[in-house]
């Protein structure tokens, strides 16, 4: 997981990138996940990892990190995104404890 | 002649406007104090202009067509980017452009052999916010950004920043108009790693080298030891933000710069700081 795995031409980089440009966007996210990963073209490796918030196999696959805390934003909210926010605590979640 | 007036370089971490009060309490107040100096520092040179250099976090710049600067020519623009409202805990502004500086930077820097793209649509979220309201928190001062790619490699390396913001020394003394104030503000770092391996971490060693360096004008040394991997050392996908600090080191010549604040804040996620060149 670091920036040089990161596979640019993955569509769920292109989904995260566009989501957070449009509050549309950020909707559609909300109501019609599904809809939104097919128009994107995401394979089903990628929706199955956005449908169980599996933000390692999302690394895995070669979505940029900094995307991933926005993913974890986009689940859980983005206010006063300190440690004990619910985004925080789904990120250290999926990424930090099962590594220890 | 336009002069270059103010060239300074800070932090732009989110918790600075978002979650400030988890920080302990001499940190806050490190922050806040520090902040308010190179906010003064910046509006007593009485720009008219800020030329501003910061990372862009994939927000503008997609990753199937990242240039290394991207300058934006709008004559205004609003900020905070809609969905980072809240994660910022920042009103919406509007701070005004300068499409002709912006513009005439990009003929100036063509002529010197550098490409900057151009776009007057960009977004912001912590990159410019976060500086602008705690700096400048009357938005009176018109912004001419540029994004920089410090974030998807291949990125520019340090010597490549610090020659840019030679070059556009030179262009700000000698193609924009005369009596023009210019401030060159870098925003980005310190060590930081959003959503990578230290994302919990700072590296607070790392930071204070690298201060250090800058506040003795060991430009030679930075240059050649803030290679992309030393900086990805210190957190890997945040800590190259500070390429963008480069570049006003390179306007300034290498020069010595006085460290105003830092503050080694782990509940930001980020070293928090700032420094003026003279």
């Amino acid at each position: 997981m670091s920036i040089s795995d990161v596979i640019r031409t993955l569509p769920s980089n292109r989904m995260v990138f566009d989501v957070r440009r449009d509050m549309a966007l950020v909707r559609r996210w909300k109501e019609d996940l599904e809809g939104l990963m097919a128009e994107y073209g995401l394979s089903e490796e990628e929706r199955d990892a956005f449908r169980r918030e599996d933000l390692k196999k999302l690394a895995d696959l070669g979505v940029h990190p900094y995307f991933l805390t926005q993913i974890t934003r986009l689940y859980h909210g983005s206010a006063r995104n300190n440690q004990a926010s619910a985004a925080a605590q789904a990120y250290i979640r999926a990424l930090v404890e099962p590594a220890k | 002649m336009a002069e270059l007036v103010c060239t300074m370089a800070v932090a732009h971490a989110p918790g600075l406007t978002g979650w400030l009060d988890v920080a302990p309490e001499a940190q806050q107040k490190g922050l806040r104090d520090g902040y308010a100096e190179l906010g003064r520092l910046l509006r007593e040179s009485k720009p008219d202009v800020i030329l501003g250099f910061a990372n862009d976090h994939i927000l503008n710049l997609p990753l199937d067509n990242t240039p290394d600067f991207c300058i934006g020519t709008a004559s205004e623009w609003h900020g905070p980017a809609p969905w980072f409202l809240d994660w910022l805990n920042i009103e919406p502004y509007k701070v005004g452009g300068n499409p002709e500086v912006a513009r005439t930077i990009v003929r100036e820097l063509d002529r010197r052999g550098i490409a900057f793209a151009f776009r007057d649509d960009l977004l912001f979220d912590d990159n410019f916010s976060v500086p602008l309201t705690t700096l400048t928190p009357s938005y009176d001062i018109p912004l001419v950004p540029v994004h920089m790619n410090c974030i998807v490699p291949p990125v520019p390396s340090a010597p490549r920043c610090f020659d840019v913001g030679a070059a556009v020394a030179e262009v700000v003394r000698n193609a924009l108009p005369a009596e023009l104030r210019v401030a060159l503000l870098a925003t980005g770092g310190l060590s930081h790693d959003p959503g990578g391996p230290r994302y919990f971490q700072i590296d607070e060693a790392f930071d204070r080298w690298f201060l250090g360096l800058i506040e003795n004008g060991e430009a030679g040394r930075a240059l050649a030891e803030c290679t992309l991997e030393r900086l990805r050392a210190a957190g890997d996908g945040g800590t190259p933000e500070l390429l963008a600090w480069f570049v006003p080191w390179g306007a300034a010549r290498g020069a010595k710069a006085r460290v105003v604040c830092y503050e080694p804040t782990a509940t930001m996620r980020c070293g928090m700081g700032g420094v003026i060149w003279n």
